[in-house]
């Protein structure tokens, strides 16, 4: 497979939130090995890249106090980490065991979890979650006793986490005694969990057809060896990185490193970006970004540092806000991302860029001379943006408004408006909705 | 117990991946003009023309606890000891046979109460399918889609408006949110998000008035070209939308947008008064959706969830009917409020329930048949997972809908229509 800018550009793009100009030149002459080797396990250089870290208004963040903060917090990670692929994945797991309404320090605790075992084994992350008190108490299982357990997180663990299918409602109610046992108490102002044995049914289960005194550590054990469980995991770690739909052998190729490996996330998704499904349509991409990603995106491919508060409910105008999906099934993805008030507020995050965002991107943006040719304006505004991708017709269209943009003949004022019209166009239009 | 990975049953991610877009495209941009945008609205602004309101319970709205039959009230408190009081009901004037949860008399006129003393509310105890699916996942997609399979789809409004709408007015066919509800999902014709009709224009910073016409021109451009993929193109069609949207809702003045009524604070209330005022106007709006704010899903905690929940309902609900009434708009306007599905008629322990069959859902306005339209589940007589039994399958409701109140042949979009049976929803 010939390997070039544009490959490493739909790498980073579904492994992270896009790549500089920079990092494209770089991982295209370093080849894909590399490239993968890099978003795997890091280059040793450091957690966070060059762009300063986010300041609103002078001040740090403060994610635990300032409502819209914790959002901000993520979003910083997002943009300046040198370990994209860790926080996409972060961001998958907040999806895939979503959770919400719980106090910030336990989303917190929470969200550092899912980053530290995000390329974990499953098993490693599946105890995380089942001993996390943020998603203990989203779905009920804090407060689930010996003398009435809550059916809801063994619901939810099957159907959403680990299997989708294979499980029956007597299942359910037995894996809900074996989940017994964990309880809410306040600590430091906020409502936390504990493990209290006796509350623990330590009665003997019957869960897909096996029987023992089954408790939270059984559980995790029994669903990651269902049957189930390996294709399930695999099926819906692929269609976050791939739009082709997962074909039979390499289905079986992914559930085999999966159970191989001992559930390893690492080794299934290393497998996945070197697949060449992954760089289908290079000139024509077709998964559509989600809001988080957009606008992690375009600051980082920007270069931009995290100084206004609006991005926080931008990305809530565009669908998605961190830490409120909205139920425990998370966010729908792909075209369900698409609404009018959505595009609007990509538009709008484009404006803010340009004029108050970035003091670089505003001046750059301002740019251009009387004298310059459509070609001058359209790759002047390309360069300026962090070179995003745009289709070829996308990019006859911008000529287009260039050469028709000055009426009686171009000024200086005209050319400026024009470039700034452009730089918008470029990161806010369809093209800049797909990766 | 099967074991085995069903590999045609799709996958979450799978079915919402495709959606909107995945037919042509089919209004063309150089209509795109306002004058032309707004023909197009007004022509479909039929005065009488009828417009559904979907109101989405999210989480499995508990039909027992919502409406405590009174007919069964000894069963009634056996099975829910720990969580009602018996006499925690507000009993109704000439109606002996459910009582509603005092939350619901919350708002102007009594709330949803007083819209059901008023003639105003049909309800529909027991609604639901038969072999209920207690997923929330996938009980939430047959009632958007309208069928009870797990396949590719567009939402079944989404398939009324493909049939019925104009190619050229994403104002048709409203979600009051950030994310268009997939049940306004279509296979080609435009819908709209709205949570800001002040804000909802594509503008572009630094242009000021003199640049304006030549940036928006320029969106119409980029936005106009053909894709070779579903999901491409329909970022193509949402940005053509999103334009028309703003050109389509700059004429609605602050006049509009006042209401008649004082309407509750919070998010919920606020969208459902931005929604009656869009209707007010010739915008061509036919469906819409809201969902309804608060945690249905009452596990645990159930007496303080959902007095919270069905209180923001009530009160939101009552003030959007009584702006509808006082903007004389009313007569055609229908609500239909409705949940993915019921809840274990034995409660749980944790001071919930947990997922089960035989929901609640109901119809709402002035020409909205009034009453109690199905039967209430009897609870002594439930299913073989202690749940209640299904009294209406919701697509009769659905179906009923399309040929009541849209006036719309139901065999066109939903595919069990033929087989469902019908219910008298309008008068």
């Amino acid at each position: 497979m010939a390997w070039t800018e544009q490959h490493v550009r739909r790498l980073f793009w579904r492994a992270g939130f896009g790549a500089t100009p920079q990092e494209a030149r770089h991982y295209a002459r370093m080849g894909q090995a590399a490239a993968l080797r890099f978003l795997l396990d890091g280059d040793g250089q450091g957690e966070f890249s060059d762009i300063p870290p986010a300041r609103i208004h002078g001040q740090p963040l403060d994610p635990v106090n300032e409502p819209g903060h914790e959002v901000l917090w993520w979003l910083d990670r997002m943009v300046r980490s040198r370990r994209p692929l860790v926080e996409k994945m972060t961001l998958f797991w907040h999806d895939h065991f979503a959770t919400a309404n719980q106090d910030t320090p336990l989303m917190l605790a929470q969200n550092q979890m899912f980053r530290e075992r995000a390329l974990d084994t499953f098993l490693r992350l599946l105890e995380g979650v089942m001993h996390d008190p943020a998603i203990q108490l989203y779905l009920s299982l804090a407060g689930s006793r010996k003398t009435a357990p809550n059916e809801n997180f063994a619901r939810e663990l099957m159907e959403l986490f680990t299997l989708g299918s294979g499980y029956d409602e007597t299942d359910v109610r037995e894996m809900s005694r074996a989940l017994t046992g964990w309880r809410k108490r306040r600590a430091n102002g906020i409502t936390t969990t504990y493990w209290d044995p006796n509350a623990h049914d330590d009665g003997v289960k019957t869960i897909f057809g096996q029987t023992g005194p089954y408790g939270p550590d059984d559980v995790i054990v029994l669903v990651t060896q269902h049957p189930a469980h390996a294709p399930f995991i695999v099926g819906k770690l692929w269609s976050f990185f791939v739009t082709e739909p997962l074909d039979p052998a390499t289905q079986a190729a992914l559930v085999a490193t999966y159970r191989a490996s001992g559930s390893s996330i690492k080794a299934v998704v290393g497998q996945i970006l070197a697949h060449p499904a992954l760089y289908a349509r290079l000139h024509s991409p077709d998964m559509i970004k989600a809001p988080v990603v957009h606008v992690a995106g375009v600051l980082r491919t920007t270069q931009t540092p995290i100084t206004l508060r609006r991005y926080s409910p931008l990305m809530t105008a565009m669908g998605q806000r961190l830490f409120r999906p909205p139920s425990v099934a998370g966010w729908d993805w792909g075209t369900a991302w698409l609404s009018t008030n959505a595009m609007q507020a990509r538009v709008e995050l484009a404006g803010a860029l340009v004029s108050v965002g970035s003091k670089t991107l505003r001046v750059r943006s301002k740019r251009a001379a009387a004298d310059w040719t459509p070609r001058e304006h359209v790759d002047a505004a390309l360069e300026t943006m962090g070179r995003p991708w745009i289709a070829h017709d996308t990019r006859a269209a911008l000529l287009g408004v260039a050469r028709d943009f000055h009426g009686s003949g171009p000024t200086a004022e005209s050319a400026q408006a024009l470039q700034r019209l452009l730089c918008q166009l470029v990161v806010s239009g369809p093209d800049a909705v797909v990766h | 117990m099967a074991a085995c990975y069903d590999r045609n049953e799709i996958t979450r991610r799978q079915l919402l991946g495709r959606g909107i877009g995945a037919g042509l495209s089919l209004y063309a941009a150089k209509l795109l003009t306002v004058d032309g945008l707004l023909e197009a609205a007004h022509a479909q602004a039929v005065p009488d023309a009828p417009v559904l309101v979907s109101v989405f319970l999210p989480g499995g709205c508990d039909l027992l606890g919502a409406l405590p039959p009174l007919e069964q009230l000894g069963r009634y408190n056996d099975l829910r000891a720990s969580l009602a009081p018996g006499d925690a009901f507000t009993p109704l004037p000439n109606e002996s046979r459910l009582g509603f949860h005092p939350a619901l008399a919350d708002g102007l006129g009594g709330g949803v109460v007083g819209l059901f003393a008023n003639g105003r509310i049909g309800l529909m105890p027991g609604i639901d399918y038969a072999n209920p699916d207690l997923s929330h996942f996938h009980s939430r997609n047959f009632w958007e889609r309208g069928m009870v399979t797990l396949q590719y789809g567009s939402g079944w409004l989404g398939r009324w408006v493909d049939v019925h709408g104009s190619a050229l007015n994403p104002l048709q066919a409203v979600s009051m949110d950030e994310r268009l509800s997939p049940i306004l999902t279509t296979d080609r014709l435009p819908t709209a998000a709205v949570t800001d009709p002040e804000a909802a224009a594509v503008r572009f910073a630094g242009m000021g008035s003199r640049w304006a016409p030549k940036a928006d021109a320029a969106w119409q451009r980029i936005s106009s070209l053909s894709r070779a993929t579903p999901a491409a193109q329909a970022a193509m069609d949402v940005a053509r939308s999103t334009q028309a949207v703003g050109k389509l809702l700059a004429p609605v003045g602050d006049a509009a947008l006042h209401a008649p009524v004082a309407y509750p604070e919070g998010e919920f209330a606020q969208r459902l008064r931005t929604l009656a005022a869009l209707i007010s106007q010739p915008l061509g709006l036919r469906v819409a959706t809201v969902t309804a704010p608060g945690e249905y899903d009452t596990h645990d905690n159930q007496a303080r969830d959902l007095t919270k929940a069905l209180g923001e309902l009530s009160r939101g609900l009552s003030a959007f009917q009584a702006d509808l009434e006082a903007r004389g708009i009313a007569d055609r306007v229908l609500t239909f409020v409705w949940s993915e599905f019921g809840r274990r008629p034995k409660s749980n322990r944790s001071g919930g329930t947990d997922h089960g069959a035989g929901g609640i859902a109901w119809v709402q306005g002035t020409r909205a048949v009034s009453g109690i339209l199905t039967d209430f589940p009897d609870l002594r007589r439930l299913d073989e997972h202690d749940n209640l039994a299904v009294t209406v399958d919701f697509r009769s409701v659905y179906a009923s809908l399309l040929e009541q109140w849209l006036g719309s042949d139901a065999t066109q979009i939903l595919p069990d229509a033929a087989n469902a049976g019908r219910l008298a929803l309008v008068r």
